[in-house]
């Protein structure tokens, strides 16, 4: 059952037995009073009927020498006070009567002279109140009896019950439609936020509630949406990493295409061809080269997804790191012609040193590499000052339009070149990687023909 | 004459292999390994049978280098590392003859060179090895000038020696370029079609069996 339902359902109840009792108890009382006024009111009648025409009675005809005159002289004194709701009995006879029944057959005869309790009875259809008592004229006993019919009070309570039920329900109707207004009204933005909901969870990301109100539902609306935000922005971050892994696999596996080409070609001549002695060296040649290159490719590969997790950080001696570092690359500065200074005037910083250590050797190659083969001389400087490592060469730098590329993944300023110096195309990505893992910033500043700086700030 | 070939690679591994294959089926084959510097070179020659164009070159690169083959009328068949089909559709769709996705088989790409020059009508049909011609259009064979009489499986036997030449060629190889399926469990026929190819040509010393690889036919 819908909640706006219940609510309305279980209000209108209540609602229901509020009004019911109320206007129930009300009428009650209402028609207890109607009747006792009634019934008071014809108590007081019969009381002052039977004083007035006992006093007169008693003055008249108390001495009366015969019955005739005792009796015609009862009977004037009697309708003297008399009117259409008098009955005046003998010894159960009527001696005056202006009513069609016998009110001693209902009231219980007695000798109280005084106060009579009225009598309710319905006779043919007709709600009496009849009220009776004795009274004593010259020693004989009379009956003095008022029957009062009462139908129209009766009738006016049946009345007025009526017009109270009527009276109720419409309380109760109207009532009830305006809780059901009212709930429909509240639970209206929880049916919108139940939607949206239905409408995320299928996708679309990008929906919001709108819900204006300041109430609860007006704060579980704000709280919902922004809920949704931070979804969403998750979901974007996820799909754009998922996307950068996927042109980064396509990457890698088109670095592979070319190597692999390479070795099955040679592999296919080997085995298939009768090739001279010069010519089989030539392939073997390249089948070595082809495969070392797999393997630095893969060696990049392996520290570029170890180094993108959460690393381990120590007080590092710089001294020490740089000089290892030095130590490392002099092979292959020697091999291109490349002299490497270093300046240090920091002692320790927090890092990790095989990381860093990768990361200084990369940029101190790619330093050597920037240098045209002819070039006389090949300066590369690596300075540390403050939290800041900087690698900076003369060699031919690199197009402006490049700069915000070179740390993707296997982009290459110049392909071949780059090829022919053994480059993976890793090399900056992993320096990238490794810096973002340090949480460093890099700054790239280069200018073509003049040389180029690379530096890398702890933070 | 022989057919003359242009390879633009500049992967140096890859392209000497190529090199080497196409000097064996007899091309005669020039290399780049930029796509500028052949650019440059057309210019003073190209009279070129048949380009095989890398597209990630630099200098220029390979779908840059189509518009100048055009010019030339040279067909191309592209040498290609990029597996997505959109670059292949584009490749093809600009009019190249045919693209070959890396890493492939040397074998498929002789294959695929023959079908595209016969298509364009600069096939070479004169295969020779030693004093015997085999001319591929009037399907006639002749040794020192002296007609051969060849079965015509024989003479298809021939023919895909002759297009692999001095590379080892399998038997199910050599079924299905000849019979153009693989003809499983009947390696034997591509046997007695060898030795009677050995006797009528006297080529029992240049048919050589490659023990569990095949035949080949020498030629250096």
């Amino acid at each position: 059952m819908k909640l706006s339902n219940r609510i309305t359902l279980l209000v209108s109840i209540v609602l229901t037995v509020v009004i019911l009792a109320v206007s129930l108890s009300l009428l009650l009382f209402a028609k207890n009073t109607i009747l006792s006024l009634s019934v008071e009111q014809v108590q007081r009648k019969q009381q002052t009927l039977r004083t007035s025409f006992s006093e007169m009675a008693n003055y008249y005809a108390a001495n009366s020498d015969s019955d005739a005159v005792h009796a015609s002289l009862v009977c004037y004194c009697f309708t003297r006070f008399a009117d259409q709701t008098s009955v005046l009995m003998q010894d159960g006879e009527a001696v005056v009567s202006s009513v069609t029944i016998d009110p001693s057959a209902y009231v219980q005869q007695s000798d109280d002279y005084g106060e009579a309790e009225p009598v309710a009875v319905t006779v043919q259809g007709r709600r009496l109140l009849i009220a009776g008592s004795s009274t004593s004229v010259g020693g004989k006993s009379y009956d003095v009896y008022v029957v009062e019919d009462v139908s129209d009070v009766y009738n006016r309570i049946s009345r007025m019950t009526w017009i109270f039920a009527g009276v109720s329900i419409a309380a109760i109707a109207l009532g009830a439609v305006v809780v059901m207004l009212l709930v429909r009204r509240s639970t209206k933005p929880i049916t919108a936020l139940s939607e949206t909901a239905r409408e995320i969870a299928d996708g679309a990301y990008e929906k919001r509630v709108m819900i204006r109100t300041k109430d609860e539902i007006g704060t579980l609306g704000e709280d919902f949406n922004r809920m949704a935000d931070a979804v969403e922005t998750k979901i974007s971050e996820l799909s754009e990493r998922n996307e950068r892994q996927r042109l980064f696999i396509g990457g890698v596996t088109h670095e592979f295409k070319t190597p692999m080409t390479g070795l099955i070609l040679h592999a296919g001549l080997l085995r298939r061809a009768n090739l001279s002695e010069d010519e089989r060296d030539a392939s073997l040649a390249h089948i070595e080269s082809q495969t070392q290159w797999l393997e630095r490719l893969t060696q990049n590969l392996l520290k570029l997804t170890t180094s993108d997790e959460e690393i381990e950080l120590q007080s590092v001696n710089i001294p020490e790191l740089l000089d290892a570092v030095k130590e490392g690359v002099e092979p292959k500065l020697n091999e291109r012609g490349a002299v490497l200074s270093v300046q240090c005037e920091t002692d320790t910083l927090v890092l990790n040193p095989d990381l860093m250590h990768s990361l200084l050797n990369n940029l101190i190659v790619n330093a050597a590499n920037a240098y045209d083969a002819d070039t006389p001389e090949k300066p590369i400087l690596l300075t540390v000052t403050g939290k800041t490592f900087s690698v900076s060469d003369r060699g031919r730098g690199i197009p402006k339009e490049a700069i915000d590329r070179i740390f993707e993944p296997f982009f290459r300023v110049d392909k071949s070149r780059s090829k022919k110096q053994g480059g993976s195309g890793l090399g900056l990505a992993l320096v990238k990687t490794i810096a973002d893992a340090h949480n460093a910033s890099i700054t790239v500043d280069s200018e073509l023909g003049k040389g180029t700086t690379v530096s890398v700030t702890l933070p | 004459m022989k057919n003359r070939i242009l390879v633009v690679e500049d992967d140096a591994a890859i392209r000497d292999a190529v090199l080497l294959n196409l000097q064996f089926a007899d091309y005669d084959a020039v290399a780049f390994d930029d796509g500028k510097k052949a650019a440059d070179a057309l210019e003073d020659d190209h009279a070129y049978d048949l380009a095989l164009l890398d597209i990630m070159l630099p200098g220029m690169d390979g779908f840059e280098l189509f518009g100048l083959m055009e010019q030339y009328s040279i067909p191309v068949i592209y040498m290609t590392a990029k597996t997505d089909s959109a670059s292949e559709i584009k490749g093809l769709r600009d009019g190249a003859e045919d693209y070959i996705v890396k890493p492939f088989d040397p074998l498929t790409l002789m294959v695929r060179i023959e079908k595209v020059l016969k298509r364009v009508g600069k096939w070479n049909a004169v295969y020779r090895v030693r004093d015997i011609v085999v001319n591929t259009e009037t399907h006639s064979v002749t040794k020192g000038g002296a007609p051969i009489e060849l079965q015509p499986l024989e003479f298809d036997v021939l023919v895909a020696l002759l297009r692999h030449k001095n590379m080892t060629v399998s038997r199910e190889r050599l079924l299905n370029e000849v019979w153009g399926f693989d003809y499983l469990g009947e390696t034997r026929m591509v046997d007695v079609k060898i030795s009677a190819l050995r006797r009528k040509l006297g080529l029992e010393d240049a048919i050589r069996s490659i023990h569990k690889l095949g035949y080949r036919l020498e030629d250096r």
